[in-house]
């Protein structure tokens, strides 16, 4: 493996987390959405293992043992953003604010509950993308 | 790596996990108890409902009642649960201990345990179709997983998979029942079909195959195979399942839409053929069992054959009669079960033949049982005697025949129960008993206390099974049984029941023939042998799918693409062409698209021509690179940051996935099949590119939905209407999708490495 690979692949991780967040807050006003900033992340991620291996990716970033439940988390914070309306008699997949409401703002940041959603798809999408990558490295490495 | 508790083995602190698995135990038993506490406040305070619109364009509601039904079955679930529960927090580490598995899979149980209350629960109060067919399955799922907890037998499993599929599919019926009742009312709500509902064909159907489920439920000739096999799952899932649970929910469907059931009389005779016909075979083949389990098993099918047999003759002694049924038969079937469960625990032996004598080791188990027995057997000073009262006063109210076919039920009834419950403590001592813990035996002694007290004091019972009567039959009911010291018919017919059973203990030279004869005709050409034949051409079928679909991906492919191409040609030779293939014109503008393209046709030779792995892998990321550009230069560029991102991902998966196959030797192709493959690649090629070049011709019209989406992308307080039809507009598809995509994930994941999820 070429030396270039070996020092950049893992430094794509920030980068790529950059991008990921960017688009996710950018999202209703510009290119992008929750599912592309958490396939960015996971191609990151997948480069680590590639330059890394398993092993070593794993050791030096532990929060990846867990991506199983950061998909399930993610999964659970969509279905919560999407069946909340339930609870104050809105039908589901009602989003807030409504239309017409305004909108809550910190600076130039603008609370919306999709926004929630679009966190809930990036989190499944990079927790999801992460388990196949990691089985994939495994068996790649030591098959059994 | 941290290593899940199954990989640790019996090293890793059995200290801890068993500590963690008693704590389970205890805390299911502890939401049992507030549970039933609860329902009982709730009943005493008169009801309560809630109602919510859970889909409204479908006319879904999340129509929760607690009404006099819901009482009745979530008191049931709930104090039977506790009971029960109490009954596993002994039983299930004993049990674990016996098949040699860790004391930690007990967290196996528990959240199956919960989760099978709270469906029943939520079944009972249920009054939407849709709401019911959900709490339904949800039933047959926690099932499954209890029945089959000791995954490691063969039988277990094979028991699970059979609840699964004769209850599951069966409730594919109701669910059909349920839209075609929507079809024809325009609404899912049990309450106001039955104010709008007409007699008529579609109504019959309709209520038919909603009936059909619950008596799969409730494992009902035909469909009653399973439930004998069920007996695989630990005692207290037995206990449980057949006396508050899983079973019971067949009623409790047939309670709740009765006044549907009601609207056409052929239904209510199809229950009574139904009910009469499982009252017998069951109670013959309960004669017939020599397992302690079996026999309650077919007991309970005969038994909740009384209900049904209830729900058919209708009306409102009949509807009372069937509610307090439940009740009776609830207590004194799982108390029944879990004396079989501590027996067995107890002694070793599982079988009639081999046990015998116990009353005097186990006198306080030996009362308790009796007890229980009696109530079964409907013997006075325990709450079975109103419940056959009731039923006798109902079936006489119907005519002779049926009145005659009530006593010969409930004589097989006397006769099967006590066959088992002398068999196991009277007579010749055969087999070594053994001391058991106290929570194997106090809670049938709970149950026992309480069928007593029922017997004595039958007011409190008698109001919750009015209140339940009270839905099924659609007005308010009246119930007052109560000891008559006369002659009427009710009394004699108890009389005769005693004694007819009574000949029947007592004569097996001529019992044992034939019941044998009819268990064996049972085997032969009973619903079980269809049931095995169907599962195993249908497993066969799936095989012969299997194989031809992974022989030959080309094959498969051709398969799709080539009668595609066909059609599409056809429908082109039938359809005048004129005006629908436009070719536009190529500005200086377009040189960017066209370069493109051409690279990306380029790309799609090379994967065609080129053999070997690797290179047709990077030829179509290229093409896909390509395609993504082009859509960045035609202005969509939600669509290309997707495509790039997607691409770049696939092409990392496709060189991971190839990099485990076996190295490649020889030629990939076999040489027969190069012109076949060309000719399919050629028409699906030519009608994909006919049919999209038409398509792109069409100038697209004024109003359309994209139209409407981009209009209303503002009022969502966004401005990139990719983003927001994805989010907010189609949020609900999106939502199902991610769903899917995890589910796949899980599927890909275990299929990597064996069943490990990480």
């Amino acid at each position: 493996m070429s030396n270039i690979f070996a020092i950049i692949a893992p430094r794509l991780l920030g980068p790529a987390l950059v991008i990921g967040i960017a688009l996710i807050v950018r999202s209703y006003v510009s290119v992008g959405d929750g599912f592309s900033a958490g396939v960015i992340v996971a191609t990151a991620i997948a480069l680590r293992y590639v330059s890394l291996g398993w092993r070593l990716a794993e050791r030096s970033l532990p929060i990846l043992r867990h991506a199983p439940i950061v998909a399930g988390a993610g999964l659970l914070l969509a279905l919560a953003t999407g069946f909340a309306g339930l609870l104050v008699g809105d039908p589901p997949f009602t989003l807030y604010p409504r239309a017409g409401e305004p909108v809550i703002h910190i600076g130039t940041l603008e609370l919306i509950s999709a926004v929630a959603f679009d966190v809930g798809v990036f989190l499944l999408v990079t927790g999801s993308l992460v388990v196949v990558v990691h089985h994939l490295a495994r068996l790649a490495e030591d098959p059994t | 790596m941290p290593q899940s508790a199954d990989d640790a083995g019996p090293l890793a602190l059995p200290d801890a996990s068993a500590a963690w698995s008693r704590l389970l135990a205890w805390a299911a038993v502890a939401i049992a108890g507030v549970a039933f506490a609860i329902s009982l406040a709730v009943w005493l305070a008169g009801g309560a409902a809630v109602d919510l619109p859970w889909a409204p364009s479908l006319g879904l509601r999340l129509d929760l009642s607690f009404d006099g039904l819901g009482a009745l079955y979530a008191l049931l679930a709930t104090g039977i649960g506790l009971v029960v529960f109490v009954y596993g927090a002994g039983y299930l580490p004993l049990h674990l201990h016996h098949e040699h598995r860790p004391a930690s899979d007990g967290r196996r149980f528990w959240p199956w345990m919960v989760l099978f209350m709270g469906a029943m629960v939520g079944l009972a109060c249920a009054r939407d179709l849709v709401l019911m067919f959900v709490f339904f399955d949800l039933t047959a799922v926690a099932s499954y997983f209890l029945i089959g907890f000791d995954r490691e037998r063969r039988d277990a499993r094979g028991a699970a998979l059979m609840a699964l599929l004769v209850t599951g599919v069966s409730a594919v019926a109701m669910l059909m029942g349920a839209v075609l009742l929507y079809a024809e009312y325009g609404t899912f709500s049990v309450p106001l079909l039955a104010e709008r509902a007409v007699p008529g064909t579609a109504t019959t159907i309709a209520t038919a195959l909603i009936a059909v489920a619950a008596l799969a439920k409730s494992a009902q000739v035909p469909l009653h195979f399973w439930l004998p096999r069920a007996m695989e799952a630990p005692t207290p899932v037995s206990a449980y399942l057949h006396s508050a649970a899983m079973v019971a929910a067949g009623v409790l469907v047939l309670g709740r839409i009765h006044p549907l059931l009601a609207i056409d009389p052929v239904v209510l005779d199809g229950l009574l053929v139904v009910g009469f016909a499982s009252i017998v075979a069951g109670g013959l083949l309960a004669l017939a069992q020599d397992r302690l389990k079996q026999i309650l098993a077919y007991s309970t099918i005969s038994q909740y054959g009384y209900v049904v047999v209830l729900y058919g003759v209708g009306g409102e002694v009949a509807a009372g009669a069937a509610a307090l049924y439940v009740i009776a038969h609830g207590i004194a079937k799982s108390a029944l079960f879990m004396t079989a469960g501590t027996v067995i625990m107890s002694t070793g032996e599982d079988r009639l033949s081999c046990l015998g004598g116990l009353a005097r080791a186990m006198p306080g188990l030996a009362l308790a049982s009796f007890v229980a027995a009696a109530t079964l057997a409907a013997l006075p000073l325990t709450i079975g005697f109103f419940k056959d009262e009731l039923f006798f006063a109902a079936a006489v109210e119907r005519g002779p025949v049926v009145g005659a076919l009530a006593v010969v039920a409930a004589a097989l009834t006397v006769a099967y129960i006590w066959r088992f419950w002398l068999g196991v403590f009277a007579g010749q001592r055969r087999s070594q008993a053994t001391a058991v813990p106290a929570l194997l035996v106090v809670p049938v002694g709970v149950l026992a206390v309480v069928a007593v007290v029922g017997g004595l004091l039958i007011e409190p019972f008698a109001r919750l099974a009015a209140d339940a009567a009270g839905i099924t039959f659609g007005a308010p009911v009246h119930l007052a049984p109560a000891y008559h010291l006369d002659a009427r018919p009710e009394n004699a017919m108890a009389l005769a029941a005693w004694l007819l059973g009574g000949l029947v203990l007592l004569a097996p030279a001529v019992r044992e023939p034939v019941v044998r004869r009819v268990a064996r005709a049972g085997e032969l050409v009973g619903p079980r042998r269809w049931y095995g034949l169907l599962l195993r051409g249908v497993s066969r079928m799936s095989d012969r799918i299997h194989a031809s679909e992974v022989r030959d991906l080309r094959n498969s492919l051709a398969a799709v693409l080539l009668p595609t191409g066909v059609l599409v040609a056809l429908g082109f030779l039938a359809t005048p062409t004129e005006g629908s293939y436009v070719v536009g014109t190529v500005t200086a503008g377009d040189l960017p698209m066209v370069v493109l393209l051409a690279l990306a046709a380029a790309a799609a030779i090379t994967v065609a021509r080129d053999v070997g792995r690797l290179r047709p892998v990077l030829a179509l990321s290229v093409l896909g690179f390509a395609l993504a550009a082009v859509y960045a230069v035609m202005g969509a560029p939600d669509v290309a940051l997707v495509a790039v991102v997607v691409e770049t991902m696939l092409t990392l998966v496709f060189v991971g996935v190839f990099s485990r196959l076996p190295p490649v030797t020889g030629t990939l192709r076999r040489p027969g099949r190069r012109g076949r493959n060309i000719a399919a690649g050629v028409v699906a090629g030519v009608s994909a590119f006919a049919v999209i070049w038409a398509a792109l011709s069409r100038t697209p019209s004024g109003r359309s939905d994209s139209a409407e989406q981009i209009r209303l992308t503002p009022s969502a307080h966004g401005s990139d209407v990719v983003t927001v039809i994805l989010a907010d507009f189609r949020g609900l598809d999106t939502m199902v999708e991610i769903t899917v995509l995890l589910v796949a994930v899980i599927g890909v994941a275990s299929l990597l490495r064996r069943g490990r999820s990480w």
